[in-house]
């Protein structure tokens, strides 16, 4: 009998436990006992190597607002619109949280965006550069506030250039020049290769725009890159794979391949964003960058992140506060230029002119001259959708399973269907 | 009912109870929750809009639904009898006294517990068509290797190997669980009246592991369909779409492309053919499983 | 067979199987550059366990693995006593519409995870568990393969022992803890190990459920290692190879009751 209670014992024991756990956790009430007001930011940015630094901005904040308590979840950037659409469905949206430029729109679209523009009506906001404002405008609207954003350029190993005797690129070279020289670079039997750009929907848009090409119609009711200047954007891209560019086969599913390609003095050109230049502080060669070359124009890709608040928050003048604070802030801007976690969307250039002393890469006006000719992602509402149809069926002509015309009339149809 | 008819009753309520609330509260609801939101149009972040079965009309007719199907079948029809074939191998063989049994077993049983990024890795690169270890081996017996993950017609056999090769140790571990289950004596009983290895194997072995052997089948049939991890890690659905399975297109449904009335009609699809193949089992047990 | 071509099959596969865990040890203790190295560098110049230093510093690392050990030890304790329970029922138990009763618990098992979790989040925040250990341990307390495994492993013990047991005047709850019980121990063995697994590697739910660092498991602290655009590889290897330990562990000892053959504790 004894063991028959021992068994009644532990089935109990272990129900209580069950019951206790759900109480011992913090249930947390949005305002605090002495009328601190609790406000949740969600970010995918700043981790795993930005935290200290979010954490200095928002010590700032709170001292400057003592009245407010800002409460930091993140999480990965794999998983995290998995977690805030599922939070927004089940009505537990944090009041303020990160959105990238191109699910901006999608957000934007379906109501869940507090009108920051309201909630801090008569804030002077002069201090944004105005296109990056513009970019999160929608409607008319101001549902977020741009707060950073990256470039895209193109990586060099200089060493590599002298010792092939070929001249390195500068701010003035087009496609040809690029592909004369990886072509000298590339040295298969040695494991060298001359360039890597990857054969993505992110590529092409910018690289179509590089064309002269338009992806969208006018009204954007239509794909418009299945034209001439799409198919040379898109040759560009394909023919590099095999030639001067490892294929797939080759890079054999490997993690951050490129990055440790380039890591290991191996490929001497490299289209890649500045969140890299972090990662090459200690590498044993020489490298910098340049804007990256164009076709018939320039144009470099930009990824903006913005700070948008949930229109359920009970807190809009808080939550519009630390959007503010968070994007334009002195304390920001210098955050993130001392640590190169992006740049602020600021137009002061005197706050700007901090990210030029670092000394590598040398070359870091180009990240400047970058934005003298920008491409943004085309965005619409089924934007997830569209971008994984154009990466397929570049992928399909890159494996040389169907022809690149082929490839691109096929996607051009595909994303015509997702915006009907 | 008389006093005893509901102590009877009370006593199963019992046994039975611990599992069926939970089960009820944590799976039954949300599964009518979804099924609630398989009528509607929803992206998780607007307001529900209801349509009524028209995911379900969408879906039957979307050729990329039927070609889901057709992976995931095919899927199962490579993974099922290979794992299996291969578990009772190993079950049989560990099962037997010899040195190192224990430290073997824990071995085979290493992969079931590393991630599935690890054993992925690992296998793209075993697989590779350029290089890898594999086609390096084919090649020494003059046979030139497909183009395994990186060619249609070869990617879900690669899957395939890779998810069977994880999941061995699994089949063995359940299998060698029923092997030890059966008791000594018959073995013993059927040696003494001078039955072979095979005989023995074959008349007495399998109609006794027949209870382990249907719940491999079952639960590997259940989770074969599932068939999602490996695929998003080794492929991600391609190349060209040729490994998109069920579950793939379900996850992308709902948290990337904002249509999880589509992603959960679509699951209740799925989860009627797995009904379906399982009650076929279950009612075609009785012909060849055999409960002590 | 002769025993020698049984070594060398048994011992080759075993090679086989060790290959890739080898490869993650190795690629954990590889510096920076080096890591992922294709093929794998099996004699890795400069090996350190810095990754492992750096899983201590980046993550709450000892909070973290606390917490996906308790909750995995619950989950399982739970999973064992709910699902041997049913499984009784099922087995030895009969009532009317029994296996009606029995193909929806199966069918619990045949919906995709993915479209459970935003109902089940949704039903979390009205009973208002969201970011609980409540919520983390909820769906894992009933398990319907458990109750299917373990229905299995009690079918195959002969009903002479129960008979026994019922002419000693022995009601249910006794011959369930005393005659099926030790019976089935290896069948318990093999499913602790199966539902600690699925609780230490659980991820879509907790990742959806949790917000609170405090409450966070190994795998979502894994996660968090992955960066939008750069991975230290070296330090998720190295976090793998930690979350081998413990179910390594809880194999070792479970897989001695599975060789704790029920035969010879004596039939008939």
């Amino acid at each position: 009998m004894t063991r028959h209670r021992t068994i009644a014992t532990a089935a109990v024991a272990v129900a209580l436990l069950a019951s206790a756990c759900s109480q011992g956790s913090a249930t947390r009430s949005a305002t605090g006992e002495d009328g601190k007001v609790t406000l949740r930011y969600f970010t995918f940015s700043a981790a795993p190597d930005h935290l200290k630094d979010l954490e200095t901005i928002e010590k700032a904040f709170e001292k400057e607002n003592p009245k407010v308590d800002v409460v930091v979840e993140t999480s990965p950037f794999d998983e995290y619109f998995t977690k805030l659409q599922t939070s927004i469905a089940g009505g537990t949206a944090p009041d303020t949280f990160e959105l990238n430029y191109e699910n901006f729109v999608t957000y934007a679209d379906s109501g869940t965006l507090l009108d920051l523009g309201a909630a801090g009506a008569g804030d002077d906001t002069s201090v944004y550069s105005p296109a990056s404002l513009d970019a999160f405008k929608h409607g008319g609207k101001q549902y977020a506030l741009p707060a950073s954003f990256s470039t895209v350029v193109l990586f060099y190993n200089k060493d590599l250039f002298d010792k092939a005797g070929v001249a390195p690129p500068t701010a003035d070279w087009t496609w040809a020049e690029e592909q004369e020289a990886a072509r000298k670079l590339t040295d298969k039997k040695n494991g060298v290769y001359g360039d890597f750009q990857p054969v993505t929907f992110f590529e092409f848009y910018k690289t179509l725009k590089q064309a002269g090409g338009e992806f969208l119609s006018a009204d954007g009711k239509k794909a418009a890159f299945d034209s001439p200047q799409g198919l040379k954007a898109a040759r560009w891209l394909v023919d590099k794979v095999g030639t001067t560019m490892p294929t797939e086969a080759e890079i054999g599913g490997t993690a951050d391949y490129d990055t440790n390609l380039f890591k290991s003095g191996k490929l001497a050109m490299w289209h890649n964003g500045i969140w890299q230049f972090a990662g090459l502080k200690d590498v044993p060669f020489e490298w910098d960058v340049v804007v990256e070359p164009g076709d018939a124009s320039k144009a470099s890709a930009v990824f903006y992140n913005a700070v948008a608040a949930s229109a359920t928050t009970r807190h809009g003048k808080e939550a519009y506060a630390w959007a503010r604070f968070l994007s334009a802030s002195d304390v920001a801007a210098t955050t993130r230029i001392a640590s190169s976690w992006e740049l602020p969307p600021v137009s002061d250039q005197q706050v700007l002119s901090g990210y030029l002393k670092d000394p590598k890469p040398a070359n870091r006006q180009a990240v400047f001259d970058s934005l003298e000719s920008i491409a943004l992602p085309p965005v619409v509402k089924r934007q997830q959708e569209m971008q994984d149809v154009v990466t397929e069926q570049l992928g399909e002509a890159v494996a040389g399973r169907v022809a690149v015309e082929e490839a691109l009339k096929t996607a051009a149809a595909d994303v015509d269907a997702l915006l009907s | 009912m008389n006093r005893r008819g509901w102590r009877y009753a009370l006593t199963v309520a019992v046994f039975l109870l611990p599992s069926l609330v939970p089960l009820t509260l944590y799976t039954l609801i949300p599964m009518a929750g979804s099924l609630w939101t398989s009528l509607h149009e929803w992206d998780l972040i607007s307001e529900m809009r209801w349509v009524g079965l028209d995911n379900y009309a969408e879906l039957i007719g979307d050729p990329g639904t039927r070609a889901a199907f057709l992976h995931t079948l095919s899927f199962i029809a490579g993974y099922l009898p290979l794992v299996y074939v291969g578990g009772l191998g190993l079950a049989v063989l560990l099962n037997r006294p010899m040195r190192g049994r224990s430290l073997l077993r824990g071995v085979y049983f290493l992969p079931v517990i590393t991630s599935w990024v690890v054993v992925a890795l690992m296998w793209k690169w075993l697989l590779n068509p350029a290089g890898g270890i594999v086609n390096w081996a084919l090649g020494l017996i003059g046979v030139s290797g497909p183009g395994w993950w990186t060619d249609p017609a070869w990617a879900m056999p690669s899957i395939i190997i890779a998810t069977a090769w994880k999941d061995l140790g699994f089949v063995m571990i359940i299998l060698l669980a029923g092997l030890q289950a059966i008791p000594r004596e018959y073995q013993e009983a059927a040696m003494v009246d001078g039955a072979t290895a095979w005989r023995r194997f074959r008349h007495i072995t399998l109609p006794l592991l027949s209870p382990s052997t249907f719940f491999v089948i079952v639960i590997s049939l259940i989770n074969g369909f599932q068939v999602f991890d490996q695929v998003q890690i080794m492929t991600g659905g391609g190349p060209g779409g040729a490994t998109q399975v069920v579950v793939s297109q379900i996850y992308d449904l709902t948290f990337r492309y904002g249509r999880a009335g589509a992603a959960s009609a679509l699951s209740w699809l799925l989860f009627a053919l797995v009904l379906l193949v399982t009650i076929v089992q279950i009612r075609g047990q009785r012909r060849w499983v055999t409960y002590g | 067979m002769g025993k020698a071509v049984k070594y060398a099959v048994v011992g080759l596969g075993a090679l086989v199987m060790l290959f890739p865990f080898a490869w993650a040890v190795i690629t954990s203790i590889t510096p920076g550059e080096a890591v992922l190295a294709v093929p794998p560098d099996f004699t890795p110049e400069g090996a350190s366990l810095a990754a492992y230093a750096k899983l201590l510093e980046t993550l709450p690392f000892w909070r973290i693995v606390l917490n996906s050990l308790w909750i995995g030890v619950a989950s399982t304790a739970l999973q064992l006593v709910t699902s041997a329970m049913a499984a009784y029922a099922f087995a030895r138990l009969p009532f009317p519409g029994r296996g009606a009763l029995f193909a929806v618990y199966l069918a619990t098992l045949m919906m995709p995870l993915p479209v459970l979790v935003v109902p089940l989040f949704i039903e979390m925040r009205m009973l208002g568990l969201v970011d609980t250990y409540f919520a983390l341990l909820a769906p894992t307390i009933a398990s319907a393969f458990g109750v299917f495994l373990l229905r299995q492993a009690v079918q195959q013990v002969p009903r002479e022992f129960d008979e026994a047991a019922v002419l000693d005047g022995a009601g249910h709850f006794r011959i369930f803890a005393y005659v099926v019980l030790p019976l089935i121990r290896p069948a318990l063995a093999t499913f602790a190990i199966f539902g600690f697994m699925a609780s230490w590697n659980s991820y879509l739910w907790p990742l959806i459920i949790i917000k609170s660092p405090e409450f966070m498991t190994l795998p979502l602290g894994l996660a968090t290692l992955h960066g939008q655009f750069t991975t230290e590889w070296d330090v998720v290897m190295a976090g793998s190879v930690v979350s081998v330990v413990p179910i390594l562990v809880l194999y070792v000892f479970a897989e001695k009751h599975v060789i704790a053959s029920v035969a010879q504790s004596g039939l008939k």
